[in-house]
């Protein structure tokens, strides 16, 4: 990919920038080749990659180095890009929302800096990854269980801070953090709660500071680069019990939200429940094509067919139930019980004990894996995926509501549906997959047209996304609207305030600095 | 008749990754209910540790071939892993009835091709950066899958 510069930087001092940065960091740590700019682009942008360019990348090794890399970029006004270790598949990769940013890639840093079984904790580095942190779990045999999304490839730190989910007790990611060092736009480096205090053994314990606190402003956020942060993890349970349940009509998820939710709220069930659609099950079983070869979407009697055929029901749900013996002998009951009430179908149940073996897509047993990015060989050619993510209070009847509006919608640009809802307590998030063959142009127009009318419909029926990707960072935030976008005023003068120059991650999340205001709306999908 | 080659690919998958056979066990051989009905498909092989490399210089990396690419592809690319299902389906589709799945066992792959899947992407695998991989390590691990002329 050629170079594209930053808004008002000139080539001049973007070769200075460059060298400056090379000085910092060693040369070879500064990439800026047209194969790297290839590296860093957005393999899944729904259109062309270069609307997302990134000028290069730079990737320091320590904290100091970040403190000189930002030092740099104020000097030289180079606008960076902050990605931990780039795999935010879907929402960007790590491609910049500004063309011309630098993306500042933190996936050297992949120091452990704490690993305590004792209370359940770590502190950590932003590169390293869910990958690395289990193999260390594993090797140090420690009785902890980790809480992995769908793509364990990426980083702990990067997909709890873009508020990444997964499925144990300890699913709802950006909660587990606790207490955050952060490098400011000016390059001020802060410790947030309790780290506030020099040596502070309560630092990643106590969620909570003495004054304000701070800590999740930098999340999904362009306030500062996030160091290291502390990240609690779950005590290894002596048992577990997996309760499966094929749920046969698209329908039914109303009542089946109906039955786990007060399960959830009321502590039988303490993990994130995680409930795929048909779809889920199938795109790892082969490609579209084997199952129906015309473009449009599956029409409703082949589904039907197939659910017969693979004996799947529409939904799957998969519950897990986390401790002692008896106790999951016991929930398991009460659990049983509730869905007796709505289906004659026994659950089946799967055991796990405390050094029983765990296989490599236990994602709820917290073995991180890839295996579900095989999804993007479904619908064949340069596959690539969207998620349309609204958050939606977990009742059957606005999960109903959400689920025939979106699947109409869905439905009438002729796109297969392929959803999920996970309870992570009062709320789901309903993410709603959307594939699609790159090459394949007037498929990725009519992913883009769909994804307008989801965002729109949503809004109008009062809901948003909890995360989107770079293309709708934009309109998604112009959806929360209340007394004319007041937070997000109030959030662009906290930004002014502490990154004067607007140096870091211009727009992420819709967050624009005064210094590039004037590209808010551009580069949308 | 694709769609059984497919399915075959996959379940062929979990049978070719098999290097022990400690884990073929039924879950709940000890007590509790339910489990994988019997004639099911073959179980899923455990998580595969990757290889752990210290190298201080990622620049001058003093690893081997073999563990670096352990480490550094070992996500998608040993026993089981995203890469090495996908890759058995393709040459099962291909008609291939003896596939290869695991890169570290092909013998067709040269330095150069590695290199370029690596830096350029292919398929479903994305260009890989070098922070993932740098270009000293990508030598040592394009040699070391490099066994075909």
């Amino acid at each position: 990919m050629k170079l594209t510069l930053p808004p008002g930087l000139s080539p001049q001092n973007f070769d200075a920038a460059v060298k400056a940065l090379q000085g910092a960091v060693g040369a070879d740590w500064v990439m800026t080749s047209d194969a790297d700019r290839d590296a860093y682009a957005d393999i899944y942008a729904p259109g062309p990659e270069d609307v997302w360019p990134a000028s290069g990348a730079v990737a320091p090794h320590t904290v100091e180095e970040i403190q000189a890399v930002v030092k740099i970029a104020n000097q030289y006004k180079l606008p960076l890009w902050t990605v931990a270790r780039g795999k935010n598949l879907g929402y960007g990769t790590s491609a910049p929302r500004m063309p011309g940013c630098m993306v500042l890639d933190l996936g050297r840093m992949k120091t452990i800096h704490t690993l305590d079984a004792e209370l359940g904790y770590c502190v950590i580095e932003p590169g390293v990854g869910f990958i690395d942190l289990y193999e260390e779990i594993q090797r140090r045999k420690l009785p902890l269980m980790m809480s992995v999304p769908g793509n364990g490839w990426g980083s702990v730190l990067g997909n709890a801070l873009d508020h990444g989910i997964g499925y144990t007790p300890y699913g709802l990611h950006a909660k587990n953090l606790c207490g955050f060092e952060v490098v400011l736009g000016n390059g001020d480096l802060v410790r947030t709660g309790l780290g506030a205090m020099e040596n502070n053994h309560a630092w990643n314990l106590f969620p909570f500071g003495y004054g304000p606190t701070w800590d999740l402003m930098f999340s999904q956020s362009n306030l500062g680069v996030v160091t290291k942060a502390g990240m609690w993890i779950m005590p290894e349970p002596e048992t577990s019990l997996e309760l499966n349940l094929d749920i046969p009509e698209a329908e039914d998820i109303g009542w089946v939200i109906d039955t786990l939710t007060p399960l959830k709220l009321g502590g039988i069930i303490d993990q994130s429940i995680f409930i795929p659609s048909w779809l889920g099950k199938m795109v790892i079983k082969g490609q579209r094509k084997d199952f129906w070869d015309k473009p449009g979407a599956i029409p409703e009697w082949r589904v039907k067919e197939l659910l017969k055929q693979y004996k799947l029901g529409y939904w799957k749900v998969q519950i897990r139930v986390y401790g002692d013996e008896n106790v999951n002998k016991a929930k398991a009951e009460v659990i049983k019980a509730a869905f007796r009430k709505h289906i004659a179908t026994p659950m089946e149940e799967v055991w796990w004990r405390r050094g029983d073996p765990t296989n490599v897509m236990d994602t709820t047993l917290g073995v991180p894996s890839a295996i579900p990015l095989q999804m993007g060989d479904w619908v064949g050619g340069r596959a690539a995926h969207l998620g349309f993510s609204p958050v939606i209070p977990a009742t059957g009847q606005q999960v109903l509501g959400q689920l025939k509006r979106s699947r109409k919608i869905i439905s009438d640009h002729d796109v297969d549906f392929y959803a999920s809802f996970t309870i992570g307590g009062r709320f789901c998030n309903n993410v709603n997959m959307l594939m699609y063959d790159r090459d394949n142009q007037a498929q990725v127009d009519n992913m883009k047209k769909l994804f307008n009318a989801l965002i729109a419909d949503a809004k109008a029926n009062g809901y948003g996304e909890y995360r989107t990707h770079l293309g709708w960072m934009d309109p998604v935030m112009e959806t929360y609207d209340f007394q004319n976008n007041a937070l997000r005023r109030m959030t662009e003068k906290v930004k002014d305030a502490l990154d004067p120059n607007g140096i870091l991650s211009p727009g992420k999340q819709g967050i624009w600095p005064t210094a590039y205001a004037s590209q808010r709306g551009k580069a949308l999908a | 008749m694709k769609r059984a080659l497919v399915l075959s690919a996959l379940a062929l998958t979990a049978v070719l990754s098999l290097s022990a056979c400690d884990w073929l066990k039924p879950k709940n051989a000890e007590g509790g209910a339910g489990g994988a009905p019997a004639g099911g498909p073959p179980p899923l092989p455990p998580y595969q540790m990757r290889a752990q490399v210290n190298d201080a210089d990622r620049l001058n990396p003093t690893s081997d071939g073999g563990a670096l690419f352990s480490n550094h592809c070992g996500a998608c690319h040993l026993a089981a892993g995203m890469g090495t299902n996908l890759l058995t389906a393709r040459q099962v589709a291909a008609g291939n009835k003896q596939p290869v799945g695991l890169l570290a066992d092909r013998k067709d792959l040269t330095a150069d091709y590695v290199k370029a899947v690596v830096r350029n992407g292919k398929g479903a695998m994305p260009r890989q950066t070098r922070v993932d991989i740098t270009d000293a390590e990508l030598d040592k691990v394009a040699a070391y899958l490099g066994k075909g002329k």
